[in-house]
Parts: C-alpha cells; structure tokens; sequence
C-alpha cells in the first residue's frame, strides 16, 4: 500500500466492483441475431421504406395494366372514328376522344404495355451487354481492357438522343418495337459497362480472391463466383434508375415522330398528336402525360429506394 | 498523506461522465460513469480493446463525439472549468490552443491536395497562433482587449518564450554567440548550438539561457538574445514545429505533399499539427498504432521529451497494455464502457485485481515472457508419433526457400526494385518459422511466392523436395491442397456474399471432395475445432467480430487437412484478448495434428509465443535467423535489437500476483 501515497488526488488505485462489471466471455458469438447478408439487409431496409412500398404498388398496377389492359376497357384502342373527334368525355369514354376520335383512356391504357416493355427490354439488355463487356476488361486489364474502354469512349462520344434519332432514320421503314429498343440499348450499355468495369476492378483486388486463388481455385471460378456477385450492386443500382429514362426517352423519340411504328400504341406518339390541341382541348394531352409522368417517377423512385438499400453510403441523413 | 503541500491542480476532472449513442435500436451507453483526473506534465492512459469507449471518452473531452453521439451526465473540468455543456462554438475557441488532438489514422487526417505548410499553417491560424499565448487565451475566453490594452500589455508582458528565432537572423546570432564565447565555451558547445538553435523553434528564452548556462554573462546573453531572435516568419514556425515533432529537412519537407510522406512522417506531422498551439493538455489517441514498432518507439520518445520541455499533459489512448505501462505514470482500464481498475500503471499492470484487467495482462503479447503451453504437448505428440514408427521417411523439411529473389518494377524508374533480395531458410516439419520484419521488409512478398501466389524472379521454393514453381495445373492443385493461407484481414479475406458455411466448404467444393452431406458434417467438425458454434452456417462474414472471422478462415484453410499453413499477419488486426484465443487455437491445432506453420508477422511479442524459428528480414534481405531464444537471448545484429527493444514495455517486468 506504499504506493499510493504518491498518487495525487483522485488517482488512487481504483477497482471496480465485479459484480457492476461482469466479465463476457471472449468474443461471444451473439446467436439470437437475425440472419443478414448484404441482400437481406438490402431486402429489410427496402421493406420499410414508404418510398419503395408507394413505388413498388404503383409499378405493381401499371404492370398488371400492362399485361392484361382487356381487364381495364374492352374497347379497341386503335378503333378511331372522326364522327367521335374531340368528343367529351361519356359513359364507357371517361377521358373523351382525340383528334382522330379514338378513345383517349383506352389508348393510356393500352400504351403502358409499350412503355413497360421498350423500358424493361432495353434496361435488361443494356445490363447483360454492358455488364459483361464491363466485366471482361475489368477482369483481365490490359490490352483488352484498353481495347474495350476505348469502344466505350467512342460510343460514349455520341449523345444518345442523336445517335438513337440518326439510326432510327435509316430504319423508318421497319415495322417492330424492336428496332426502338436495340438503338436505346446500343447507346445505353456504356454507362454500365464503365460502372461493370469499375466495380469488378474493385472486387478483384479484394483479398477473398487471393484467399480464394491460394485454395485451388481458378482465375475463371473466381470471376463467376466471387467477383461478379460481389460487383452486382452498383450495376443493378444504376439499372433501375435508368430504367425511367429509358420509359421516357422512347416517349421523347415517340413525339419526335421516330420511334414506335404506327399501329402501337405509344404515350409518346399521342402526346404528340395531342400537341396542337394543346390551347383548345388541353386535357388530351394530359392524360398521356400523365400515365408517362407517374409511370417514370414510380421507377425512378423505385431506383433510389434501391441505391440507398444497397449503398447505404449515398444515403443523406 | 495529508501534509502533502503542494498538490497540483488537474488540467483535466472527468467526473461520472455519461455517454450515449442514438441508433435506430434506442439509447446505447457507450460510457457509464467514467471518472478520471490528468495532472499537467503527466502521461495518462485509457486502455481496452474496441468498442471499450476508450475514444468515446477522449472525444467527449474534445467535443468530438461523432454521430449522435452526446453527453448525458457527469462533468468534464479543463483547468477547473466545466466544459461539458459547451457548444461547438465555444469548443472551437479551446480546441488546439488548450487542448491538441493528435489523431489515429495518419493516412486519412491529411488533406492529399494541400502541402503540408498549408495545412499547418491552417491549424496556426485557427487558434491565432501569430500573438502570444496569454492573449490568445484572453481571446478565447471571451476578454476581448481594446488595441491600446494588447499595446501596453505586449510592452509590460515578458513575451521572451514566445518568441522564436527567424532564419534571416540565425547565422548573425550564431557569430554573434561565437564571438561572446571566445575563449569560454568549447568548439563542441558551439556545434551543439549550431544544431539545435532551429529557426521557428528556439526561443530568445531557450537562447538565452543556453549561452548563460555556457558560462557566458548574463547581461551580455540577454543583449545578444534580444538583439537576434525577434520574431520568425510563419513558414520558419511551421518548419520549426515539424522540427521539433522530429521530421528531418523540416523546411525542405514542409513544401511537400502528404503522399510524399511515409506513415511514420505523417503522424510526426499531425503531432506538430497538435503541439502547434502549445496546448497544455494533448490527446493520443492511439498516435502509432498504425505503424512500425521502431518507428512507434522513435515517435514516442520524441514526443515524451517534448511533451516533457513543454509541460504539456497527454491523456494517451492505446489497446497495448506494454505501451500503456512503458509510457504512462497513470492508466485507466476500460471495458464496455466502465472504468474497471484505474491508478499507478506499474502497480495495476504488475498487481492487477479487476479479472478483466488480469485477463488483458496475462493476454498481452508484449508481457508474455515464453512460447505458448501447448509447445510441450506438441512435443509429446510430435515423439509418440516417431516412437510409433509413424511413416517419416521423408525428409524432416517441408518447406525449403533457397536464393529467392523478386523484382518489381517500378512505374517511372529504369531500374528494378528488389522486394525480396536472396532469401533462404527451411521449415521443419511440425514447427513454427517465423518472419519478421517491418513494413517494406519483403516478408509478405515471400509468403506470396511461397503460396505460389507470386513467381520468383529467381531462386525457388520447395515442397517435399519438389520445386513448386515447376508444378503443372495438376500437381498445383495438389500442392494447394497440402499448403493453406491464413491472410491478415479477416474483413477481407472471407466474401461478404457467401455464407459461413459455403465459405468453409469452398475449398471442398474446389477439391472435389465428398458429397453434400459429408461436406456438410466436415464443416460442422470445422467449426467445432476452431470452436464457433455450429449455429454461424447460415451467417454472413458482416455478422461476426474479426477474432470471429479469423477463426473461419482458419477453419477453412484447415478444411483440406493440410500439412503447412502460411499464416501472414494473421492476428495483426486483432484485439488482445481476441488475438490471444486465435494464437492459442493454432497452437493447439499445431499440438493435435502435427501442422508446420510458416508464420508472417512484424510484431515479435506475438513471435515469442508462437515461433519456434525466427527468420529477420530487412529491406528483402535476411538478416538474422536463429531459434526464438537465441534471437531473443542473444539477437546477433543490431537491427534485431533495434526490434526487441521497441516491443512496448519489453523490459518490464509484470504479471499476475
């Protein structure tokens, strides 16, 4: 106890009593916690957030309008008589008729099913054809990176509005809704594949890969097993909220004359048409408008819903 | 004890101070009732591993609580004042100029777009290093002096040490002492003086009484004090600061960048960064964790002698035990966020009472004084198994490293940089080899090769017998069988993606080995021999601690039944306790199956406990290599006694009653 003779105030030898601070065992695994990947976690944030249930309703509607629009209206959409032009709305007609007399709620209705395809295709294509050319010159570097970075850079070069309304120019006679989502994903992929690409590089320098390598595994294995899913995130991030744009720019080339061919029905094209009117009977142009305005914020919603799931990081709080 | 007259008073009262944290889950405390007292000039330390709220309670006093984080009780007095109800504002005002942060991480404090002069010079100006002390105090506190006040005060203030010598005026004074001194002092004297009188540094007190104190007289001292040190330019402070912080070619240094700098230079940046404004009390908190052990012991000492000329106190938060009790003259043990034991730091270390203070002694590396237990059952096992006519007709070296060498190339020089610079040495069979050595000593870079992970530049590596940098794709995928990595970072080396289970079973699935019932059975017997309960499958590696992790790699590297296990830096990122449990599982997997482990490490507390060989190295070369007594007993060149004697409280003597 001769110690503490020289301890100053208030420093002397102090022990707590045990009893107030009991001892854990080293490095306790806590076993009552909830299961969590990267995924499920992803999954539980969604969950609760109001921003994704109020997107993920609205999409489930627009969707289910897509794929059975006869539940909706049983009336034709391209069945149009100038006897009915700019006829006010009626019983069975409750957005009226347009310029040619056809039934402006059938045609938003039967128009979600173009949006929705053009939008979803071309996103899914754009992330397959992008992801993969991403992933290869992120993986192996070098000459094929600097081959494919530089392919990407060109395309990246054209404004995508100019490039797609060039090509569509060249095939004006072509009847398929096809043609509109090949020209938006020949211009989109780039943006995936430089995120694909930049995403991989990272995931390939982590030290699971090494740890991987040393236990037999081959260079191939570790792209497919680890370092794509690791590197799935960003891209599917980027995926959903591009997939509005998408939605929007084939209304954008719709209006501009260029993109679905006549016989599809198109918000885009309708807006268009409507246009002129747009002093005298404003409510023609609306209803298109709108159906493409709720429709392009629910993904685009649905997008960053996603991103803050999935990257907690971007999130501001 | 009650006639003691002259009791200092504290710079710093932390009283039952409370701290929480608000998280989605509700209120968690992260400090409960902490109380302790830091007295000017001396050296405190808060000890306990992460999540302890050792920094949560430094923070407190800075008014540096991230987050949502805040104070829910108690009181913090800094020199008598309470401060625990401040607000940023009034926290801005005492921050650097009564109390210095020097920060953990020396990588991520330094801005990387602005030279270092610039970022010091900002710290100067935030506390309005330009006018003295005593004024600057005054402002702080809120006594703004009218222009007449500071004028008559500067004129009556004897400012002599605050004012510093300027370079324009450095070589007049050192004549102008030269020629005072003539005859009195000595050549050597002068050189001393030629030294140590930095410009931004010294002051026209420290000049004067240097040459006072050399037999010069006192008037004539004083004249010549008075007449050069007047006042130095901001760019000679800032390079005086990083002198004194210990940083060689101060003022050449100060125009570079941070990524110009090694780890050990930004810390002594970031100290100069924190002693700018001659704070009476610094926080450490964890100041050298981030690096080297010789360069931890330099940057220490260095910091010890200034803190001493200053009288600045430094309340010092460290997970290493040794450090703490080398350092320190009080230490406060911390454990979820209460004060276990606190007092005397030789008397807690050598005496401790609390179990969980006698839990961190018995633990810490840098205290134990010899190799593991289960050395001697290992023995035993390893000489039943050669009585029993075990199959040992191969030879007894599994691994054997000869002439290896590795270049690298280096983006924008001609010549090569050799990592790794003739290495050779053998690993017996059943036992452990150690490498140590410092960051940039090539260590890594041999385990890599030895891994096949790297292909030598020349030299090679042999399996039983076999060059393994010869192996077809068949042969490899045999070797890697029989020859197993443990990698530093168990946040790292375990893919955030997979289950626990699929990440054991990986190297099965890779191998081919068994169906997914008998896979599954392995990896419940894995998981038993590393001693995780079976539970974890379904978990994710987030999930877990790092200790945690760390024995799911090892479960999965022993997944094949390898021979050799190539452990680099495997318990480095580890807290005591945890790195303890994780050394004695290998130690105990080394008894039971006869395993031979090729061991990476620069800590040679950690060493001592588990190697049997040490093999030294040293920018890519070996330097020594010896049994672990003989290196510890009898280290035979000087860097490996330079190694010994930065291991923290190496040299003192602790344990349990």
């Amino acid at each position: 106890m001769t110690n503490t003779i020289s301890a100053l105030p208030g420093q002397e030898r102090y022990v707590a009593p045990i009893e107030e601070t009991p001892l854990r065992a080293v490095d306790a695994v806590d076993t009552d916690a909830p299961a969590t990947s990267m995924w499920a976690d992803a999954w539980r944030t969604l969950r609760k957030n109001p921003l994704f249930i109020i997107a993920a309703l609205v999409i489930l509607f627009i969707a289910f309008v897509a794929v059975f629009p006869r539940v909706f209206t049983n009336l034709d959409p391209n069945y149009c008589t100038l006897d009915n032009s700019r006829g006010a709305a009626t019983a069975g007609h409750p957005f009226g008729f347009d310029l040619q007399g056809c039934d402006i709620y059938a045609r938003v209705i039967y128009g979600t099913r173009t949006s929705l395809t053009v939008g979803i295709a071309t996103t899914l294509i754009v992330i397959l054809l992008g992801g993969i050319i991403g992933a290869i010159a992120g993986f192996f570097g070098g000459w094929i990176d600097s081959i494919l970075s530089r392919i990407v850079d060109i395309f990246y070069a054209v404004p995508l509005l100019l490039g797609a309304i060039v090509v569509l120019q060249m095939f004006r006679s072509s009847t398929s809704i096809w043609k509109i989502i090949l020209v938006m994903a020949m211009f989109g992929w780039v943006s995936i594949a430089r995120i694909a690409r930049s995403s991989v590089l990272e995931a390939k320098n982590l030290e699971f890969n090494t740890a991987s390598t040393a236990l037999g595994s081959t260079p191939m294995r570790n792209l497919f097993r680890h370092i794509i899913p690791n590197a799935l995130a960003p891209v599917l991030v980027v995926g959903t909220t591009s997939l509005a744009s998408y939605i929007v720019l084939e209304a954008t080339l719709s209006f501009l004359g260029l993109g679905m061919p006549s016989g599809n029905v198109s918000w885009g094209g309708d807006i268009s048409t409507a246009q002129t009117m747009l002093r005298t009977q404003p409510m023609i142009l609306f209803y298109p408008s709108a159906a493409l305005a709720i429709t392009a914020l629910a993904f685009i919603m649905l997008g960053d819903a996603v991103r803050d799931a999935l990257d907690p990081k971007s999130r501001t709080e | 004890m009650t006639e003691n007259t002259n009791i200092p008073e504290p710079i710093l009262e932390v009283k039952d101070l409370q701290v929480e944290f608000n998280t989605s889950a509700g209120a968690v405390k992260a400090v409960r009732d902490a109380t302790f007292n830091v007295y000017p000039g001396q050296w405190v330390a808060i000890v306990g591993e992460s999540g302890s709220g050792k920094s949560t309670s430094a923070m407190s006093v800075l008014g540096l609580l991230p987050g949502t984080g805040h104070i829910t009780g108690g009181s913090i007095k800094l020199e008598g004042k309470e401060i625990s109800h401040y607000t940023q504002k009034q926290f801005e005002a005492i921050r650097g100029l009564k109390m210095g942060l020097v920060p953990q991480d020396p990588m991520s404090n330094l801005n990387p777009v602005y030279r270092i002069d610039t970022q010091i010079k900002e710290a100067l100006k935030a506390n309005n290093i330009d006018i003295t002390r005593e004024q600057r105090i005054k402002i702080a506190e809120g006594l703004n002096m009218t222009e007449a006040e500071r004028i008559a005060y500067e004129n009556v203030h004897d400012d002599s040490d605050e004012l510093f010598l300027g370079s324009d005026k450095r070589s007049a004074l050192l004549e102008a002492a030269k020629k005072a001194g003539e005859g009195i002092i000595s050549d050597e004297t002068f050189d001393t003086w030629d030294k140590e009188w930095t410009a931004g540094s010294v002051t026209r007190w420290n000049v004067r009484h240097d040459m006072v104190k050399a037999g010069i007289d006192e008037k004539k001292a004083e004249e010549i004090a008075n007449e050069y040190v007047t006042g130095s330019s901001m760019s000679d402070r800032i390079a005086g600061l990083l002198d004194e912080a210990g940083l060689p070619d101060a003022a050449m240094r100060a125009r570079q960048y941070p990524h110009e700098y090694s780890g050990g230079m930004r810390q002594r940046a970031l100290i100069a960064m924190g002693l700018a404004a001659r704070p009476r009390l610094l926080i450490a908190d964890e100041p050298t964790s981030a690096l080297d052990v010789t360069v931890q012991k330099r940057i220490l000492d260095h910091l010890h002698t200034l803190t001493d000329s200053l009288g600045t106190a430094v309340l010092f938060i460290t997970h290493d035990l040794g450090l703490a009790a080398e350092r320190a003259q009080h230490i406060v043990v911390m454990y979820k966020g209460q004060i276990v034991e606190s007092g005397p730091s030789l008397e807690v270390l050598q005496h401790p009472q609390h179990p969980y203070t006698k839990r961190l002694v018995a633990a810490a590396p840098s205290l134990a004084s010899k190799r593991l237990e289960s050395t001697k059952e290992r023995a035993e096992v390893h000489s039943k198994q050669q009585e029993s006519g075990h199959p040992e007709n191969i030879s007894d070296t599994v691994i054997s490293v000869k002439n290896l060498v590795k270049e690298f190339k280096v983006p924008g020089r001609r010549e090569l940089f050799k990592a790794v610079d003739d290495v050779s040495f053998d690993v017996k069979r059943g036992t452990t080899l150690a490498i140590v050595g410092e960051s940039g000593s090539g260590k890594s870079t041999v385990a890599n090769m030895v891994l096949h992970l790297l292909n030598p530049t020349s030299g090679t590596v042999t399996y039983e017998g076999e060059d393994i940098h010869s192996f077809n794709a068949k042969q490899l995928l045999d070797f890697r069988r029989h020859v197993q990595p443990v990698f530093q970072n168990p946040y790292g080396s375990l893919d955030p993606t997979y289950t626990i289970y699929r990440s054991i079973e990986e190297p099965l699935r890779i191998h081919k080995i068994g169906d997914q019932k008998s896979r599954e059975a392995r990896v419940r017997e894995l998981l038993d021999m590393v001693e995780m309960p079976q539970s974890v499958m379904s978990r994710y590696p987030n999930e877990l601690s790092g200790g945690q992790r760390q024995r799911i790699a090892v479960a999965r590297a022993m997944a094949l039944n390898p021979d050799v296990i190539v452990a680099d830096e495997a318990v480095s990122a580890l807290d005591v306790l945890v790195q303890d449990q994780v050394l004695h599982l290998l130690n105990d997997l080394q008894a039971e199956r006869g395993l031979t482990y090729l061991f990476i490490t620069h800590d040679l507390a950690v060493v001592r406990q588990i190697a049997d060989e040490v093999v030294v190295m040293q920018h890519g070369k070996l330097v020594e290599h010896a049994t672990t007594d003989e290196v510890f007993n009898n280290p035979q060149t000087q860097y490996t006694r330079d190694l010994l004697d930065a291991i923290p409280g190496g040299k003192l003597e602790l344990g349990l009653d």
